[in-house]
């Protein structure tokens, strides 16, 4: 604490110098932020991941070759057959191509020569084929090594052992096939069993680290699970929330019980809109009965990107506030990963997007939400996942001037995609956690893609912050 | 001028409180059934009910009572449509695609309503009850404004000297027969097709639909449609032929089995004595359509698609997918994951918003499917069937996977028109593409395949009317995804697309000399 203050004073002192021709536009608030998002920023020049995250984001044509071949390297038996995909693909980019493109592709790669080439050199010999696949297949394996912690929660233990021993908690995401079938419900749900098993055992092992094992409300759970109520049953059904509700129910149940006899956290997260209402129902008709009233420690969703989640955050609270629990709900504050599959979806369909148009406007609904659920604390734990920068900073803020400690607000960042701020913000000795994706690499390819296509969106934080724009504007009020 | 043509939205049944307006709109037509359907003619209407339509899932339940159009009727019917058409055919094409468009509004108005009757007279459940009202109003808009586009359309060479004109002129009087299973979006877009290009539209319904052609027919009324332009022919087989017969009919748009279809193709082309042109057919057949699925697809997405396209509405769309061709390597992963994923299927009745399947339309339909899966089963096929209880009323059928099917077995060969999937392993594609070139349909077709060059090659080879790559094969949009067969599946042309139209036209080229004295004045 002393040093979060000493560090907090330096910082504030450095902001009023530097930052003295901002200052007199912003108000006291937006200034503070900046403050924070200047501590937390990582290096101001761009790494070479960086570099090619932005190269990415700057052609579509090009990513959307590389995302097709990471997509597809798990259905293919053997570098050969990768290797003409990767050169079917390269061949496509490099086509300019007509009405049916994607927005932004229309004129092929700007790389077009080099693609065309390389997918010729890919597809000509016999010779070339197959490096090319051994080198791609590599490549996708690396890239996937990156954002997943280990192929079963034992593989993943020491990893997220040394992320304990960094400052920064974990929780657990079991990466999988979709659920079709109850027989892949049920093994879903036995692997949720089992990690519970294995982080509770593994856990016990860590040594104390008392930032991230209790704030004001109590303690906290060292070993946590993330898990996907889509992925305990096959019955989603938009049109009748309830078939997936009865279907997935006593499994959830099984694993709450689990949890709480582990003593870890079980959070349930949320995908798309059509699963939504059975998620959430799901969620808090089961932590309002009996036997969860004091445990365990748990979770839900609210994606800010839903032009509706500020009325998702008045049913929780409400729910909260009715509930007759001992145990806090933790509520993970998101802007959500599903953007486009949302917008695709509504356009198709005739409808009003469910998600907001602009970023800003989700950004600005993501601060409207933060005091909100911090003015709920203890009943509610905020954990706050984004890792956009000025985000990050007002909660933080946020959190300070709702007279909250530091470990009284969580922050969460994705594993390989968050890993320095992660480290930034445990340096500042507040309380980071990591998600932390767990499986194999074909069953874990659906996730990969969709966190590689948010990483390299125009739009995103990090493809912006990549390409060198000035923090101060990225630290402007959304 | 009106605004460019966007289709209709859905309603977004994931919403709680739509749902709620739909139970109610369903509560509300209870009340008043049976509706009764009569034949009506230039603004008069017959009532002699004879024919019922019931709910297929609850077969005491009768949900209208129609009248059956004699042959009289019909020669009537012709004769004021004949009479009233002219005007029609002259008037400019803006003035119909208006008439179109009010009705289009009244269908609009009575949306839930209308879902709500196709759910009770054809058994369909509720997100394709909802989709098939969509697609009837799509149908009104899309085909007035193809109309005015087509009049608009200046196409021919010009030189000095002389005018060249091309006239897309109605062709006289259509007769429009319908099929149950899009039981207002097709009577609907056909109907729609004609006036919009200036013909006068005769209907008949299919015996099993008769209300939801009702609302069509109030529609067009309220639209303000000159009387005798559109008539209400309900009735069994016997109207549909004597319209086909019929000198006076000059274009027969037909969508329904290919067994009739053909009939219609056949008869049409006799010239009955005092008959001074030819008829036209435009007739949507049948299907057995394959999905093709590669060694390199993504079952999580293939199974869920395969699913809905197979077994929405029970099997009962020319759209369906019957066979799965899946490349050996993953023949036996897909087949377990089907077999796993049938049992998540709940047969019930259509009203329920958590049934997946309804029942079938009528007794018959039921007994074919259940008997050529037991031929399937008997020459040595494994059958799986979803388990769990169907209801005791009605027309249920449990979806069925089938593999191993004998290769010249109904289970392969036929249009069952109901919930039955043969999955069959493949080489690879170009022997999956070989098997669908040996088929005589060729309406619709599915390709799971992450590899651009085997979506050309199947692009390529496919005799398909509508392929469908890495989705669903049904569901085609007006406008977006112009939908019809080839082959014995149709006549190959686009329905919701931009030439359809011309099947319901007659050009006209005048070319006037422009040149007096030797000047010219054009």
């Amino acid at each position: 604490m002393t040093e979060v203050r000493s560090r907090g004073g330096r910082a504030r002192g450095l902001g009023r110098l530097g930052g003295r021709r901002y200052l007199h536009r912003m108000s006291a608030l937006d200034g503070e932020i900046a403050v924070w998002g200047r501590r937390l920023a990582g290096p101001a020049r761009p790494s070479a991941r960086d570099r090619a995250t932005a190269l990415l984001s700057r052609d579509p044509a090009l990513r959307a070759a590389l995302f097709r071949v990471v997509d597809v390297a798990p259905a293919c038996d053997g570098p050969g057959e990768l290797a003409d995909h990767l050169a079917a693909y390269l061949e496509e980019a490099a086509r300019p191509r007509g009405g049916g493109a994607p927005a932004g592709s229309d004129a092929g790669s700007r790389l077009a020569p080099v693609l065309a080439a390389a997918g010729a050199r890919v597809a000509g010999s016999r010779a070339g084929r197959v490096p090319a696949g051994v080198a791609a297949r590599l490549a996708v394996r690396a890239t996937a090594r990156r954002f997943i912690a280990g192929a079963t929660p034992a593989a993943a233990a020491p990893e997220l052992g040394r992320l304990w021993s960094a400052g920064i908690a974990s929780t657990v995401d079991l990466l999988g096939e979709a659920t079709v079938t109850a027989a892949e419900g049920r093994a879903y749900a036995a692997r949720c069993a089992d990690a519970l098993d294995t982080l509770a055992a593994t856990a016990a092992r860590w040594p104390p680290a008392p930032l991230l094992e209790a704030d004001a409300a109590g303690p906290l759970p060292r070993a946590s699970l993330s898990v996907k109520v889509t992925a305990l049953t096959p019955l989603v059904r938009p049109a009748a929330p309830e078939r997936g509700r009865a279907d997935a129910a006593d499994a959830l149940r099984d694993l709450l019980r689990r949890a709480r006899d582990h003593g870890a956290h079980l959070h349930v997260d949320m995908e798309s809109l059509d699963a939504r209402e059975l998620v959430l129902e799901l969620a808090l008709e089961l932590l309002s009965e009996r036997e969860f009233r004091d445990g365990p420690s748990a979770g839900i969703v609210v994606q800010a990107y839903l032009r509706d989640s500020e009325q998702q955050v008045d049913r929780v609270l409400a729910w909260a506030r009715a509930a007759d629990r001992s145990a806090s709900l933790t509520v993970r504050l998101v802007k959500g990963a599903y953007w486009d599959q949302e917008t695709i979806e509504a356009l198709h369909r005739g409808w009003t997007p469910p998600v907001w148009s602009r970023k800003g406007d989700s950004d600005r609904c993501f601060e409207r939400i933060v005091p909100r659920l911090l003015a709920a604390f203890p009943a509610v734990r905020t954990a706050v996942a984004t890792h956009n920068l000025r985000s990050v900073a007002h909660a933080i803020v946020a959190a300070r001037r709702a007279g909250l400690a530091p470990a009284d607000l969580e922050l969460q960042v994705l594993r390989g995609l968050g890993d320095e701020l992660a480290a930034a913000l445990a340096a500042e000795r507040l309380r980071v956690r990591a998600y932390c994706p767990v499986g194999d690499l074909v069953a874990g390819m659906a996730y990969l893609v969709r966190r590689l296509l948010e990483n390299t969106a125009n739009d995103s934080f990090l493809a912006t912050r990549a390409t060198g724009a000035a923090l101060d504007r990225l630290l402007e009020a959304p | 001028m009106s605004a460019p043509f966007r289709n209709e939205p859905l309603l977004e049944l994931r919403r709680a409180s739509v749902r709620d307006e739909l139970r109610g709109a369903l509560a509300a037509l209870d009340a008043r059934l049976p509706l009764e359907v009569p034949v009506a003619i230039g603004g008069e209407r017959r009532h002699a009910p004879v024919l019922d339509s019931v709910d297929p899932g609850r077969p005491e339940r009768v949900v209208a009572r129609a009248t059956v159009a004699t042959g009289a009727d019909v020669d009537a019917a012709v004769a004021i449509a004949a009479q009233a058409v002219g005007a029609w055919r002259d008037a400019p094409a803006g003035e119909r695609a208006a008439v179109l468009a009010r009705a289009a509004g009244e269908l609009r108005g009575r949306r839930r309503e209308l879902a709500a009757l196709c759910v009770r007279e054809v058994g369909k459940p509720w997100p394709e009850a909802d989709a098939d009202v969509a697609e009837a109003i799509d149908f009104l808009e899309f085909y007035g404004r193809q109309a005015v586009a087509l009049e608009a359309r200046a196409e021919l060479e010009q030189l000095p000297g002389e005018r060249n004109t091309l006239r897309h002129r109605g062709r006289g009087v259509a007769a429009v027969i319908a099929p149950w299973n899009f039981p207002l979006a097709i009577a609907t877009g056909m109907t729609a097709a004609a006036l919009a290009a200036g013909n006068a539209a005769l209907l008949k319904p299919a015996e099993q639909s008769p209300g939801c052609a009702l609302a069509l027919a109030q529609a067009l009324e309220r639209a303000g449609l000159p009387a005798g332009l559109f008539a209400l022919l309900p009735g069994a087989g016997e109207v549909g032929a004597a319209l086909v017969r019929h000198p006076g009919v000059h274009t027969i748009a037909f969508t329904g089995s290919g067994a009739v279809g053909l009939e219609i193709v056949e008869r049409a082309a006799r010239v009955a004595p005092g008959q001074r042109h030819l008829k036209r057919v435009v007739a949507e057949m049948g299907g057995k359509n394959c999905t093709l699925v590669d060694r390199d697809a993504d079952l999580d997405d293939a199974v869920p698609a395969l699913l809905a396209s197979a077994f929405g509405y029970a099997g009962q769309k020319c759209s369906a997918t019957a066979r799965a061709l899946v490349h050996e390597r993953l023949h036996a992963p897909l087949l377990e994951r089907l077999r796993g994923a049938l049992d998540t299927l709940s047969v019930g009745p259509a009203d329920d918003f958590a049934s997946d399947l309804g029942p079938l339309i009528e007794a018959d339909a039921r007994d074919r499917v259940e008997g050529a899966l037991r031929d399937a089963a008997a020459a040595g096929a494994r059958v799986d069937r979803t388990v769990g209880e169907l209801p005791d009323d009605g027309w249920f059928v449990a979806p069925a996977v089938v593999a191993g099917a004998p290769a010249d077995g109904a289970v392969v060969r036929a249009e069952l028109f109901g919930p039955v999937l043969s999955v069959e392993p493949v080489r690879g594609m170009e022997e999956a593409c070989d098997r669908v070139d040996e088929q005589s349909y060729a309406l619709t077709g599915g390709l799971f395949s992450r590899d651009p060059r085997t979506i050309e090659l199947v692009s390529r080879r496919t005799p398909v009317g509508n392929l469908y790559v890495n989705r669903g094969t049904t569901g085609a949009m007006v406008a977006r995804q112009p939908f019809g067969g080839n082959r014995l599946s149709g006549t190959g042309t686009k329905a919701g697309g931009p030439d359809y139209l011309l099947q319901f036209i007659e050009p006209v080229v005048i070319c006037e000399n422009t040149v007096r004295h030797g000047l010219t004045f054009g």
